[in-house]
């Protein structure tokens, strides 16, 4: 990332079309600012802000080990209560599984001293949390007000037909599953699509191929 | 220009670095004069930053327009419990996009300001909720606290003072509802992120039953500047009872879409048609929802003469909520797109209450019947009744959230409606 | 420092043009119940905490800009609610239109419907015609394990049944699965409630039939069981109960509410401990020596023959014997100048206390009485089982009374040595065969009496059922002989046995049945310590 990249298409991870916009995409995204983040956490302020959606995954990885358990540990320091840090450490076991599975849950739950069930009752309620295996890459394309009326359902479609997937499904070589997101504050920006952790904005379905190309081969 | 979207009406205070990238390390911010108003606060005293910002007139940025002084005030004035600041990052009403853009910016000016609240209101821990979704965001954010940490302007002992404030991001995992500020306590304790019943209040039982107070980004960011240039100085733009700049989310059917901080007040049509570069080629203006999809549209004919203020668009026959403008042109389905935002209540209601866990759906189902050309006249009936049993029944307002679009679009677009019932073919141009 | 000097204890208001006086700090909800008007609810519940989100008990304030939630909202001074207002009464039809959008048509095979909260208030005040259109909600059924089975499709989720795991059971097994209208009641996947001893409660606290009792699955329909006052025999909790019959069979046990003993709940396995109420191999007629007979007959003969015995009296008894029957054994013992008298009772180790209610606990004595054979003196032996320890009994040569207890641990030759054999019981038991009199008794089930529970409260219970053939309380027939033998009124109800009997026992002192009621009255501690 060290080669201040230009922005290659006209949807460069933000608002920037009008063609006087000078920035890198790494500029705007902030990745030479934020750096590279160490697993056992930077600063303890902000150990819960780690991108849990990510392209390599390890559903049988240990929940939490080495580095991840020290960050742990941080998460845990933060608050008053053990219940408090639950939302930061489903985040660190989607971060290294992909997905909560039901044993994952149950994980965390004796980690934090809370009851499987009380777990599943939370996990469920939020809907980042995958309850069942994603792709490499979470495709979630906004298709509310904003976005719908600047083509957003077109958007969608693109992604769905390009990537040859049902909505939810993930394509057979594991790489996409495509679903539809509500809004994700980037109204002014339409259509916002994220995927896996990033924003991708003023996507068009011409855009689309591109963008998975992208995917395929750079990994993120 | 580094920050595409700006206009020579602006009044850039809370933007005013936006497209910067060095503005959002310590050294560049301070260099920007950031940081410079900890010390003032601290010389201050609680009393008077809490005077100074009720004189100020700012009024809460997350929606309900609470004003900011006023709130801090209700904590109480005894130690002996720990207090705590939520600064309120869940952004995610549809048409609301400013928060975010605060936050990867200018996250410094979020961060002093919240020293600067968390202070005031004798909390030393604050935390941020952030929206989940926003990874890429809440990074920088954690970056920039981690350096506040290590210039010291965080942590024990702020630049000697003897005051103590860390502050701790904490992501959501993906829920609207976590927006509302008792919902956001419960989801910060690592519960369901259900709204609780009021009273009690937050500054008498909030995070974990201590005295809290949560605030919006935008309006933590104004903070700074009320300290700096005083109170006056914020009035100079606004009006008397909706001071200061706003950022005004634009989105829609206009040529330049953005974020554009302008005076409360500012004329909603020339918003439009001069800051954002009017409608698109050849398209007239249908309607617009001014605040967010939580309040009513307003047609063409209301927006006329509608003031982009507090008062200015109640007036109008709407509420400014976030000020998150979204602009239709004739082009617009509205049936369909009114069924997308109700949709979106029905997949955010926490479904604690039965008229809004029960009649969000209900109202979806009846609407995409319609949308589909399966309707009847009927139906428009049951809706206006079905979303009026939904107002003011419940423990949180999103249920009358949901009232707000249906409501308005069947009164003032009800020919659409018909003709949809009627033929099955959507209105508007194609 | 502030005082409360000013706030008043009372609060004064008006409930539908009634006035109403109540404490300060009571809720509309539990207001209106004081003077008898029930607003219609379902996630307030009294053991609970109230997260007033059902919304189906908004009633109008007068001033208030909005419905207010009655089970959260306190009374104030001169407020004036209304229940019955047309404001009132459009929101709870609205509320209960939101109901029934999902909810299925399942009343003619749902083992709620009679006692269902939804239909009741449907019936009283839903729209005549609901006006959803789409198809609904189907969730279809789970086996949450234990006892529990789960309609997901009638449930109106209230929540009780979560919170009462959280709150009450504090083992938090079930919850809030999704969220909105995709929300649904579960378990932790397949880990279901099995081996959770409190979960049977759940069901009682369904307001509708969600929640139902695999056990009691399509058994009755809810109008056509009896329903009677009663005391969980099962433990020495005395649990308070009601005993729910059809056709003279118990169909199943409820808790019923006592804030004193059980609050609103029970155990499951008192819960499920009926069956045995409803055996057949019952003694339906007197026998003496094996041949049946009329009870004046056998009555007059045994007494004739207790007066003649030579003989040593030995008495052994059972926990599950009333403080009546108690009492007039004790009494007869001592006219027959005869020993102590023993029980044997079964024991567990370690009581299931439920955290949310901690005066409620299953406990070591899986008997009713034992308290009150304690309170009389009588001497437990045998094991934790409830066996052995008879020995001298088994091979007494004089006169040997048997109240209750079937012996079934003993051998065929028990008994079979005595000079004279009484045997009052309800069941043919082996051992009964070697009497001279076996008198038929009715059980709990079948009598008005009481027990004595381990907190030393002496607590009523009613007959439910039909006792079959003759069989009489153990009360009536000790105490008809007893009579005779004093030449002393017999006591002709439960109520006078209980007078003859704490006339003796200074715990039980001046307590009647009066004052016991349905929920119990406290025995005094000890005897020499004056009462307060
Ligand atoms: C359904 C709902 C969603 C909300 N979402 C947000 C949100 O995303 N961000 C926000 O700042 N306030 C939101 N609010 C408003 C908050 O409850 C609260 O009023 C606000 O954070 C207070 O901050 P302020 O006084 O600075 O505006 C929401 C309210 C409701 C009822
Ligand atoms: S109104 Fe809707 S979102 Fe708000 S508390 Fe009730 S059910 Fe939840
Ligand atoms: S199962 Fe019964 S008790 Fe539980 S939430 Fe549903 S209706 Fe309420
Ligand atoms: S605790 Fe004892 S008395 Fe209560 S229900 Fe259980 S067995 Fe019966
Ligand atoms: S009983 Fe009051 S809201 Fe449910």
């Amino acid at each position: 990332m060290s080669e201040a990249r230009r922005i290659p298409f006209n949807n460069p991870g933000w608002a920037g079309n009008t063609g006087e916009f000078q920035l890198t995409e790494a500029q705007v995204r902030g990745d030479e600012y934020v750096g590279k983040r160490p697993p056992e956490g930077g600063h303890p302020s902000g150990t819960s802000t780690y991108p849990y959606m990510l392209a390599e995954k390890d559903p049988e990885a240990p929940l939490f080990e080495g580095a991840y358990q020290e960050r742990f540990e941080k998460i845990r320091s933060r608050y008053p209560d053990a219940r408090s840090a639950l939302l930061p450490s489903l985040g660190m076991a989607q971060e290294l599984r992909g997905h909560l599975s039901p044993e994952t849950m149950e994980q965390v739950a004796q980690l934090l001293g809370l009851s499987p069930a009380y777990v599943r009752g939370v996990a469920t309620f939020y809907t980042m949390y995958n309850k069942r295996p994603v792709g490499r890459f979470l495709i979630q394309v906004c298709t509310n007000i904003s976005c719908s009326l600047c083509g957003g359902d077109d958007v969608l479609q693109a992604f769905l037909n390009n990537t040859g997937t049902e909505m939810g499904e993930t394509s057979e070589d594991g790489n996409f599953t495509v679903m539809e997101a509500e809004c994700l504050a980037g109204c002014g920006f339409p259509t916002t699509v994220q995927i896996n952790s990033r924003y991708y904005e003023n996507v068009m379905p011409k855009d689309v191929p591109e963008i998975l190309e992208r995917l395929k081969a750079q990994g993120e | 220009m580094a920050y595409p979207y700006t206009h020579e009406k602006e009044v850039r205070i809370l933007s005013k670095h936006f497209g910067e990238p060095e503005a959002r390390t310590v050294e560049g911010w301070k260099a920007r004069g950031g940081y410079q108003t900890l010390s003032m606060a601290f010389e201050m005293g609680r009393n008077a930053i809490i005077d100074e910002v009720k004189a100020s007139g700012l009024r809460g940025r997350g929606g309900a327009g609470f004003p900011a002084g006023v709130k801090w005030s209700f904590m109480p004035q005894d130690g002996g419990r720990p207090h705590y600041l939520l600064c309120n990052a869940d952004e995610s009403e549809p048409g609301t996009f400013k928060d975010r853009e605060l936050l990867r910016w200018a996250p410094h000016q979020v961060i002093e300001g919240m020293i600067i609240a968390a202070y005031a209101i004798r909390a030393e821990q604050a935390y941020v909720y952030c929206r989940g979704e926003f990874f890429e965001t809440t990074q920088i954010l954690a970056r920039a606290i981690e350096e506040a940490y290590e210039a010291g302007y965080l942590g024990k002992d702020i630049l000697g003072s003897g005051v103590n404030v860390d502050i701790t991001v904490h992501c959501g995992g993906g829920a609207y509802i976590c927006g509302e500020e008792t919902a956001l306590m419960n989801s910060l304790e690592g519960r369901r992120g259900t709204p609780r019943i009021k009273p009690p209040f937050p500054a008498q039982a909030g995070y974990m039953g201590m005295p809290s107070t949560v605030n919006n980004v935008e309006t933590l960011s104004s903070i700074p500047f009320i300290i700096q240039e005083g109170a006056d100085a914020y009035r100079a733009n606004g009006t008397a009872e909706s001071p200061g700049t706003k950022l005004f989310c634009v989105s829609g059917h206009v040529r330049r879409p953005g974020n554009y901080e302008l005076p409360l007040g500012f004329p909603l049509m020339e918003l439009i048609d001069d800051v954002c570069g009017g409608m698109k080629e050849g398209r007239t203006l249908k309607g617009v929802i001014p605040g967010g999809s939580s309040v009513p549209i307003l047609n063409a004919e209301e927006c006329a003469n509608c003031e982009m203020s507090f008062e200015g668009v109640i007036a109008a026959g709407s509420q400014l909520g976030c000020a998150a403008v979204i602009v239709m042109d004739d082009s617009t389905d509205i049936v369909k797109e009114v069924r997308r935002m109700v949709g979106f209540y029905a997949h955010e209601s926490c479904g604690q209450c039965t008229p809004c866990r029960e009649g969000s759906a209900w109202a979806e189902k009846i609407l995409r019947r319609i949308e589909e050309g399966r309707g009847t006249e009927e139906d428009l009936d049951t809706l206006m009744e079905v979303t009026s049993q939904m107002e003011g029944t419940t423990i949180c307002v999103l249920s009358d959230s949901v009232a707000a679009p249906v409501q308005s679009s069947i009164n003032k677009f009800r020919e659409e409606y018909l003709s949809r019932i009627r033929t099955g073919e959507k209105a508007g141009v194609a | 420092m502030m005082t409360d000097q000013q706030s008043p204890q009372t609060v004064t208001m008006r409930i539908d043009g009634r006035e109403v006086t109540v404490p300060t700090g009571t809720t509309i909800l539990r207001a209106a119940e004081s003077v008898g008007i029930e607003i219609p609810h379902y996630c307030y519940h009294p053991g609970l905490s109230s997260p007033a989100m059902c919304r189906l008990c908004l009633v109008e304030v007068e001033g208030w800009p909005k419905p207010a939630p009655a089970c959260k909202t306190t009374v104030a001074e001169g407020q004036v609610v209304h229940i019955e207002s047309e404001m009132a009464q459009a929101q709870r039809t609205g509320v209960l239109e939101f109901y029934l959008l999902n909810h299925p048509l399942d009343c003619p095979i749902c083992d709620q419907s009679g006692e269902c909260q939804l239909q009741d208030y449907v019936f009283a005040q839903g729209r005549e015609h609901g006006r959803g259109r789409e198809p609904k909600r189907v969730l279809g059924r789970d086996d949450f394990g234990g006892d529990v089975l789960f309609n997901g499709d009638r449930c109106v989720m209230c929540t009780r049944c979560v919170r009462f795991m959280r709150e009450v059971a504090e083992d938090e097994r079930l919850c809030v699965v999704e969220r909105g209208n995709r929300a649904v009641i579960d378990t932790f996947f397949d880990e279901g409630l099995e081996g959770s001893p409190f979960a049977g409660n759940i069901v009682d606290i369904c307001p509708v039939g969600a929640l139902v009792s695999k056990d009691f699955l399509h058994k009755a329909r809810a109008w056509d069981l009896d329903r009677t006052p009663s005391v969980c025999p099962s433990c020495s909790q005395g649990c308070n109960i009601t005993l729910q019959t059809r056709d003279d069979l118990v169909q199943r046990l409820k808790p019923r509410e006592n804030m004193d003993v059980n609050g609103w709940w029970m155990c499951d396995f008192g819960r499920h401990n009926y069956e045995w109420i409803n055996r057949v191999d019952r003694v339906e007629e007197p026998l003496v020596n094996g041949e049946t007979q009329g009870w004046p007959e056998a009555l007059g003969s045994l007494l004739g023959r207790l007066k003649e015995a030579k003989g040593e009296v030995k008495a052994v008894t059972w926990a599950h014997s009333t403080n009546e029957e108690m009492g007039l054994l004790k009494a007869m013992m001592e006219e027959l100048g005869g020993s102590e008298v023993v029980y044997r009772s079964p024991r567990t180790v370690g009581e299931l206390q439920l955290p949310g209610f901690p005066l409620l606990a299953r406990r070591e004595d899986l008997a009713p009485n034992v308290r009150g054979a304690e309170i009389l003196g009588f001497t437990r032996v045998g094991d934790e089982e409830a066996e052995g320890g008879l020995d001298d009994l088994a091979t007494h040569k004089g006169v040997l009374i048997v109240v209750g207890d079937p012996l079934e641990d003993q051998n065929e030759n028990f008994g079979a040595q005595a000079e004279l054999f009484i045997y009052l019981g309800s069941y043919l038991s082996k051992v009964a065969g070697n009497a001279h009199y076996v008198l038929p008794t009715t059980t709990f089930a079948e009598q008005e009496g009481s027990y004595t529970n381990v907190q030393g409260r002496v607590q009523r219970f009613w007959p439910g059922i039909r006792s079959p053939g003759s069989a009489r309380p153990g009360w009536l027939i000790l105490g008809a002989l007893f009579a005779e033998f004093t030449e002393t009124e017999a006591p002709i109800g439960a109520d006078q046995a209980f007078v003859q009997v704490a006339k003796g026992v200074p715990e039980f002192g001046e307590i009647t049945y009066r004052d016991m009621g349905t929920r119990g009255a406290p025995a005094r501690k000890s005897a020499g310590v004056a009462g307060d």
